[in-house]
């Protein structure tokens, strides 16, 4: 009896319970946040898990996430074909230009940040040309940098007597068929690079710098993930425009490989934005300001990737993966304490036509010639 | 309910057509809603896409643009040549595997016989990757060769053609193995006696006997590896061939930016589900006209070879079996081993990955599990009925049923999702979803991509019960039902258990309709395997894709237990 009555009881309380938690505030942010992304597993993962646990303790909100990892022009497409009724919230990733593209076809909601936290995002990196970090009409913000270098495999390169440092090591003749790399068209930091080789040298000359990359090149993969990938595992020597925290993340996976930030390499702010009527765009706007809050930036810097701000250094105790990063990238702790050098131009990149002429540069000239090319 | 007696001694034909009552003809009817709906209005869709351009209008500019494009068409006469490449390889291997199976005693030959369709168990991308760690540049062989044998360069077996060519080889020689012995099982002893003792013998006999009937059973399983090997973009990019149909295909349609590209895609997957319908229409001559159908599978008399020969049959049976299992040997290493990169085989090994996409994110799994299983009620609860509407009646259109089912097995996967991304876009009234946001569209498209198989295997095992069963059951006073019911099914339950059985493993494995119409938070393993590939975690990808194979080994064994090697007639 005592224990029918103890039972009674427990169910009622249970039952009181939920009913008074069904009258309390609706919460804050939606239950669910889907990201679109070309930022890969790595880092997007461990910010949706940290961002889910901030949520319950800021919302109380259990937030189930989800993110569609596509590459940046795949993502922009999809949205795109979206028309306005998108399947994720957020778009992460990738070159400002096409958000700013987004945003002129009204597919993207202002970001609601604080206005302090906005000041503290500086406007521009890098000189002579400088690189916006976030839209002066407010429709999407840079949350971390990291450039976009080489990586090698460390034994290969000893194999072939090899040595990289700047660009032009990737065109030695020994290192033919061994380099790794994605296609212009299927992915932005490949895209970034071309354009950074092409700012540099001239349409013409940088077109032949690239045929001559080409030269060298086993493989032009699939996605810009399977770069560091393929060198990681020692089937390529060598991957051309690989974000560092690619390089990083494979370090973190146990395997051997280095990574190198070359001179005028593109630096990318990974604009992040809100789709405009997305199904979670609360949920959205929140995942936006974990990201650019204290723990949001202290986690990403031990994922490899930069802070955004001159607030925040890449430091943790010894042996943390912040100080595994920081000597990985040959002891940068910020972006800000030195000079940033940036040729590209995203005036002259950002252009529809632009980007249509350099994609179909590269199909016509180099993918469908690869054959010969390499000869 | 109208009832019809075999009080009159009416013809078997008559009486099927009028032996169908309201409640039959309405689920006839639902049938061809489902087919209308899921399967010929997404298709005509993807035809209206390529002749028309973005505003609508009727041009034929999109296929000019292709024709004359030399890298399209050097991409279309690659695929055409690897597809007859590889039904070349897969018809040596599976032709000679089904004959030692079938015609000689030697020790193993059980074991062979189940191993040799075990290979057909293989994801998408995740055999492509097993090849990758034991062949590839730095893979097993090649480390050993370097390391050990002093070889200056890595042999290249993997980036190419030639690549493609091996995976799809010793991925689909089982479907080869499997048409010629479904389909030299069904010829009755009778008929070789009946030859012998009329003196033909040797070549002679196969050739008037063996070939023609084994053609059809080969020209199916022929197409099917052709279709395969034709459609699957996968495995070519992992090893960087870009210069095949479908390739461009699924690259033209995952780039959105270019919206000339985009539509090339689309018209690319149109020119491909248009070829699928040609190659169906030359292949039909020989495919599902004739009746095989006997009353039972034959007995076939093994012979007894020579120790010699044992030895040799042993050898070489094993040796292709072991190169076909030479992926699942690197995806399970790379699943367990961390770290893996220029030694031969894992040095550090871990839990964690499994630990990963098992317990951490078993989304993938369940979701899985539960739209293939969705997807295999669909199948049965279309396919059944259509199978025995194909094989007992004479209604109208049954025909054309028939030659939509073996369409479906005909069609490229990257056609069909691009087709429902086309065609199911809009969103529904009331919901206000377009029905690609909704999870439901991954069951239904996997249910009609593997519909056929559970018609096939209904459709066979029908076949297999002689009409003249149900109408002795019938001349006794039995109705339709009651004869259905009391002959018919316990006869064939086995077929369509089976026929389930191996849409459920293919659904599972399914990763190109559904890798192009994923809906969020909806994942299922293939799609896993892909994300965790291309996100970069090789690990992760090749432990989901092990479990996957394990799974699908499972089911497969089971197929083996209740029907034995004998369903072939599936793939037909």
């Amino acid at each position: 009896m005592k224990r029918a009555v103890a039972l009674f009881g427990l169910f009622t309380f249970v039952l009181l319970g939920a009913w008074s938690l069904s009258f309390a505030q609706a919460p804050a942010i939606e239950n669910e946040l889907y990201l679109i992304t070309p930022v890969s597993k790595d880092v997007h993962d461990p910010m949706l898990k940290a961002f889910a646990a901030w949520a319950k303790k800021k919302y109380n909100v259990d937030v189930k996430t989800s993110a569609i990892p596509k590459g940046t022009p795949v993502a922009y497409g999809q949205i795109l074909e979206w028309r306005g009724k998108p399947q994720a919230d957020v778009f992460w990733g990738g070159e400002g230009t096409l958000f700013d593209n987004l945003a002129a076809e009204g597919l993207l909601e202002q970001i609601q940040l604080p206005k302090a936290a906005w000041d503290e995002i500086p406007a521009s990196i890098g000189t002579p040309v400088p690189l916006p970090m976030k839209d002066p009409k407010k429709f999407w913000v840079g949350t971390t940098l990291e450039p976009y270098g080489i990586i090698y495999q460390p034994k290969l390169l000893k194999r072939l007597g090899v040595e990289i440092k700047t660009w032009d090591d990737l065109l030695n003749p020994k290192l033919k068929g061994q380099i790794a790399q994605c296609t212009p068209d299927r992915s932005s930091s490949s895209h970034a690079s071309y354009e950074v080789v092409l700012q540099t040298y001239g349409w013409e000359k940088g077109w032949e710098w690239l045929t001559k990359l080409a030269a060298n090149t086993g493989i032009f993969s699939a996605r810009s993930r399977d770069v560091p990938s393929v060198v990681a595992k020692g089937e390529f020597a060598v991957g051309f425009a690989v974000p560092s925290y690619m390089a990083f993340a494979e370090v973190l996976g146990g395997y051997d490989v280095n990574f190198v930030y070359p001179k005028n390499a593109y630096v990318t702010p990974e604009p992040m934005a809100v789709l405009k009527g997305a199904p979670h765009t609360k949920a959205g706007h929140a995942f936006i300001e974990f990201c650019l809050s204290e723990e949001g930036q202290l986690l990403l810097s031990g994922l490899g990737v930069y802070p955004i701000t001159p607030k925040f250094k890449v430091k943790g105790p010894e042996g943390s993966n912040q100080e595994k990063a920081v000597a990985f990238t040959g002891g940068m702790r910020s972006f800000f304490d030195t000079e940033i050098g940036n040729v590209y131009d995203d005036k002259i990149a950002g252009e529809k036509k632009r980007i249509e002429d350099v994609n179909s540069y590269f199909r016509k000239e180099i993918a469908e010639k690869h054959k010969d090319i390499v000869k | 309910m109208t009832t019809h007696t075999a009080t009159l001694p009416a013809p078997a034909k008559v009486k099927a057509a009028n032996g169908i009552h309201i409640g039959g003809l309405l689920g006839y009817g639902a049938i061809w809603a489902f087919m209308i709906v899921f399967l010929i209005y997404p298709l005509l869709h993807l035809f209206y896409d390529a002749f028309t351009t973005d505003a609508g209008e009727f041009t034929l500019s999109n296929f000019q643009d292709f024709f004359t494009d030399r890298y399209y068409l050097k991409s279309l006469l690659n695929s055409l040549l690897l597809g007859v490449g590889t039904v070349i390889t897969t018809s040596i291997i599976g032709i000679t595997f089904a004959f030692l199976l079938l015609r000689y005693e030697f020790p193993g030959r059980g074991l062979f016989s189940y191993l040799s369709i075990v290979p057909m168990i293989m994801p998408p991308l995740v055999g492509v990757m097993g090849f990758v760690f034991i062949l590839g540049r730095a893979g097993t062989v090649n480390v050993i060769l370097m390391d050990y044998l002093g070889f200056t360069k890595p042999i290249n077996f993997m980036y190419g053609i030639q690549g493609v060519l091996i995976v799809e080889t010793l991925h689909l020689f089982p479907l080869m193995t499997l048409s010629i012995v479904d389909a030299m099982g069904k010829i009755s002893p009778s008929l070789d006696e009946a030859a012998e003792s009329v003196g033909s013998r040797g070549l002679r006999k196969f050739w008037d006997i063996t070939f023609p009937l084994t053609t059809p059973g080969y020209v199916s399983g022929a197409l099917l590896v052709f279709i395969w090997t034709f459609a699957d973009f996968a495995t070519p990019l992992v090893v960087g061939v870009d210069d095949l149909l479908a390739s461009q295909a699924y690259l033209n349609i995952v780039q959105f930016v270019d919206r000339r590209l985009f539509k090339m895609g689309i018209v690319i997957s149109a020119i491909m589900v248009i070829l699928a319908i040609l190659f169906l229409i030359v292949a039909k001559k020989y495919v599902a006209i004739k009746d095989y159908s006997s009353l039972s599978y034959s007995v076939i008399e093994r012979k007894q070879i020579g120790p010699g020969a044992k030895v040799g049959v042993v050898l070489f049976l094993g040796l292709i079996i072991i190169l076909a299992f030479i992926p699942y040997l690197g995806i399970a290493l790379d699943s367990f081993g961390k770290g893996w990169a220029l030694t031969p085989i894992p040095v550090k090994y871990t839990l964690q990955y499994f630990e990963r996409v098992a317990f951490e994110t078993p989304k993938f799994i369940i979701n899985s599990l539960l739209y293939a299983g969705i997807s295999v009620l669909i199948c049965i609860v279309v396919g059944v009925p259509l199978a025995w509407v194909g094989a007992r009646t004479k209604l109208p259109g049954r025909e054309f049923l028939d030659s939509m089912t073996t369409l479906i097995l005909a069609l490229p996967g990257t056609g069909i999702g691009i087709a429902y991304m086309r065609a199911f876009r809009e969103p529904l009234p009331y919901v206000d979803v377009a029905f690609i946001g909704m999870w439901m569209v991954i069951p239904v498209v996997l249910g009609v991509r593997r519909l056929p198989y559970t018609v096939r295997g209904t459709f066979a095992s029908l076949q297999i019960v002689h009409k003249s069963f149900e109408e002795a059951g019938e001349s006794v006073g039995a109705t339709k039902m009651t004869t259905f019911k009391d002959i018919t099914l316990p006869l064939i339950w086995k077929g369509v258990l089976v026929g389930s059985l191996y849409s459920f493993i293919l659904a599972l494995q399914e990763a190109s309709a559904t890798l192009l119409l994923v809906v969020p938070g909806h994942e299922m393993m293939t799609v896993g395997i892909f994300n965790f590939y291309i996100g970069g975690s090789v690990n992760e990808a090749a432990a989901l894709g092990l479990i996957l194979i394990v799974l699908g080994a499972a089911c497969l064994f089971i197929i083996n237990r209740v029907a034995g090697t004998k369903m072939g007639g599936v793939f037909g």
